[in-house]
């Protein structure tokens, strides 16, 4: 028995397309990540990155709070220690799972990026996605820990998010 | 074939002689040889002959011999051939599906034009006045035009009785022909088996084995009472060389049963939502028929102790659900221009160890030129079960093709649960097939199952024409996904 990835249904080995919702069935896991034309603008030189060695884990978590305008979709979430942003796939669902905001389309890779909070701050690191992370219309470079502050722009790919801290909550 | 391999006729029976028959034979044949030259090394004649009673003395090799006499034979007449989803499954404890495309083509170009024996059943019910009517004489104008002093005609009418138009004979005088058409008024009910019954009856005025055997049935409405009638009428003359087709014209007529009616001649059924399209209709029907290659072909269904035919779809030259009884699919004629195609879903048995299931499919066919009747062909269609298998993807065509009548079947299963009264069931499945056609670029078909969803959640039903509209709708999208290659060259 097979599971059709649309509707749930059970579907016979061998069967080309779902006989309650007529899905094809031989769909690979997700989607691909489109690959994006990026626009000019956005490779502007980014501002330097942190080095990971100087970045010590904080004790106390963080409240941030992620909006998706296209989607009018927000993330309110507590932070720990880290947090992954992508698109879920059978063996990784991140915290931040931007399926539903139209992410395959918008070139938001399954793994994309991380958020990580430190005792210096809370740090955006791009994961080698497929579109790339832009903060603030910088493009950052891959691996490398660059510092977030509320109110920064986001694009995962071609997806825009906001990103706000809880200030009361900080301390 | 070489003469060194034709064993039935080195030993000089025929191919359905009984052992005992061969061993007399080979005795007979081998007193004519004198004992000092029955020496194999020597004699070529004697070692053919020991050969061939070997072969043939065996049950097991007589077997292996005669399928592969068969399928010598039918690369001869007929071009078989099949490809599958797949070739290869997983060992498993659950049933499986595989998906074979069975193209079937004449094996020569030249096909030999036979005269057509037609016989027009045409409804004249109070519901035909008008342009109905109007239409199918003009339709039937052009067709009575078209034939060949050759051809045999006759034209029947009926409400809820019929009488005969035009009896059957050669068209010498088109004007008189039409002339006696032109007095058919439109009045009564409707009363198919009538018509039905006296169509068949001109027909069978003609020696039948001479001529391509037709009937159209040309229809508006549902038949009141002689349903079954009809059916078992159908059955019966489908051996009998008697193909029907049958149109339904608007929207008040039972689509089901006229499904029925030409399944069991693997005829056509199709649906005429306007008048102006009857001419249409009628003559691709009539060129069908024209140019016949091989008649009555079925594939039976009984292949495999552990594989099951489930369902078939005719793909070309017309698009149409097969009929699936107990032994055969009938798949109609093979006509000379185009070749024929089928879809067939089969259901394979659980396997629980590694093997190689060899399903023979077998195609019996009529060929009239050359008068050979229930001809066998085969072909040998080997499926590995394996425990490790790596993923393919099945042929494309295969895969379109497969949408297209899942499309088509899901269509027929929300009736189904409308009928049943299970109308959540149904809705969601009609917004499923809406969301399926949008994406394939039916913008039509998918605003009109939109709408059937809308009455079938607000009203519990759906509307006659949106379900015909969908139905044939979503049949013609099968014909299409094959892509016709003439139209490239």
């Amino acid at each position: 028995m097979i599971k059709c990835s649309d509707c749930g249904a059970s579907q016979e080995e061998g069967a080309l397309f779902c006989s309650e919702c007529g899905g094809f069935l031989l769909v690979e896991e997700g989607e691909n990540t489109a690959v994006l034309p990026f626009s000019e603008f956005a490779d502007r030189p980014p501002p330097p990155p942190l080095t990971e060695e100087a970045l010590t884990p904080a004790d106390k978590p963080k409240e941030i709070l992620l909006v998706v305008p296209s989607s009018r979709r927000r993330f309110k979430l507590v932070v720990q220690d880290k947090l992954l942003i992508g698109r879920a796939s059978s063996d990784l669902v991140p915290e931040i799972d931007l399926t539903d905001d139209e992410g395959a389309e918008k070139g938001v890779s399954r793994l994309h990026a991380k958020i990580q909070i430190v005792q210096e701050g809370i740090m955006l690191i791009d994961l080698n996605s497929t579109n790339g992370t832009l903060l603030n219309n910088y493009r950052l470079s891959p691996n490398e820990p660059y510092p977030l502050s509320s109110g920064d722009e986001i694009r995962f790919g071609d997806l825009l998010v906001h990103l706000f801290l809880n200030t009361s909550s900080s301390d | 074939m070489d003469k060194e391999f034709e064993y039935y006729k080195i030993l000089g029976v025929t191919s359905q002689a009984t052992p005992d028959e061969i061993k007399a034979a080979y005795t007979s044949l081998c007193r004519q040889i004198p004992p000092e030259k029955q020496d194999k090394t020597t004699n070529p004649d004697y070692a053919r002959l020991v050969t061939a009673y070997e072969v043939l003395s065996n049950p097991e090799r007589r077997a292996t011999y005669d399928s592969l006499l068969v399928e010598t034979r039918s690369l001869e007449l007929v071009n078989l051939q099949v490809r599958a989803s797949r070739d290869r499954i997983k060992v498993s404890d659950t049933e499986q599906i595989i998906y074979l495309l069975v193209d079937i083509s004449p094996a020569t170009q030249e096909t030999k034009q036979r005269p057509l024996n037609l016989s027009l059943v045409l409804d004249r019910s109070t519901s035909m006045q008008g342009s109905r009517l109007s239409h199918m004489k003009t339709a039937v104008e052009l067709i009575v035009n078209k034939l060949t002093k050759a051809d045999t005609l006759s034209i029947v009418s009926f409400s809820d009785r019929a009488e005969v138009v035009v009896p059957s004979g050669k068209v010498e005088n088109p004007t008189a022909v039409v002339g006696q058409l032109r007095s058919v008024q439109a009045s009564g009910g409707t009363e198919i088996f009538h018509g039905l019954q006296a169509g068949l009856k001109e027909l069978g005025k003609a020696d039948l084995a001479k001529y391509t055997n037709h009937l159209i049935l040309l229809t508006d409405g549902h038949t009141y009472g002689d349903a079954e009638q009809c059916l078992a009428l159908a059955q019966r003359v489908a051996g009998h060389n008697i193909g029907i087709s049958a149109f339904g014209l608007g929207t008040e007529w039972n689509d089901q049963f006229l499904d029925e009616l030409v399944a069991p001649s693997g005829g056509q059924s199709n649906f005429i939502e306007q008048p102006n399209e009857i001419i249409e209709h009628l003559q691709k029907c009539i060129q069908g028929l024209g140019t016949l290659y091989a008649q009555n072909l079925a594939i039976k269904t009984d292949i495999h102790k552990k594989v099951s035919v489930k369902y078939g779809f005719k793909l070309e030259p017309f698009s149409q659900p097969l009929a699936l009884d107990k032994e055969t699919l009938h798949l109609g004629n093979l006509e000379g221009r185009a070749p024929l195609s089928a879809l067939l879903e089969l259901k394979i048995a659980p396997h629980d160890v590694e093997t190689r299931i060899n399903i023979p499919i077998e195609l019996v066919a009529d060929i009239p030129g050359p008068q050979l009747s229930q001809q066998t062909f085969k072909h040998t269609f080997c499926l590995y079960v394996l425990s490790e298998l790596s993923k393919e993807m099945p042929p494309d065509d295969i895969v379109e093709a497969v949408r297209v009548m899942n499309m088509y079947r899901m269509n027929e299963k929300v009736w189904q649960e409308v009928e049943a009264g299970h109308l959540d069931a149904a809705t969601t499945r009609m917004q499923h097939l809406s969301t399926r056609l949008l994406e394939a670029g039916q913008t039509a078909l998918a605003q009109q199952a939109q709408q059937e969803m809308a009455r079938i959640s607000n009203a519990g039903t759906m509307s006659l024409a949106g379900r015909k509209k969908l139905k044939y709708g979503t049949r013609a999208l099968i014909n299409r996904a094959k892509p016709d290659k003439e139209h490239h060259d």
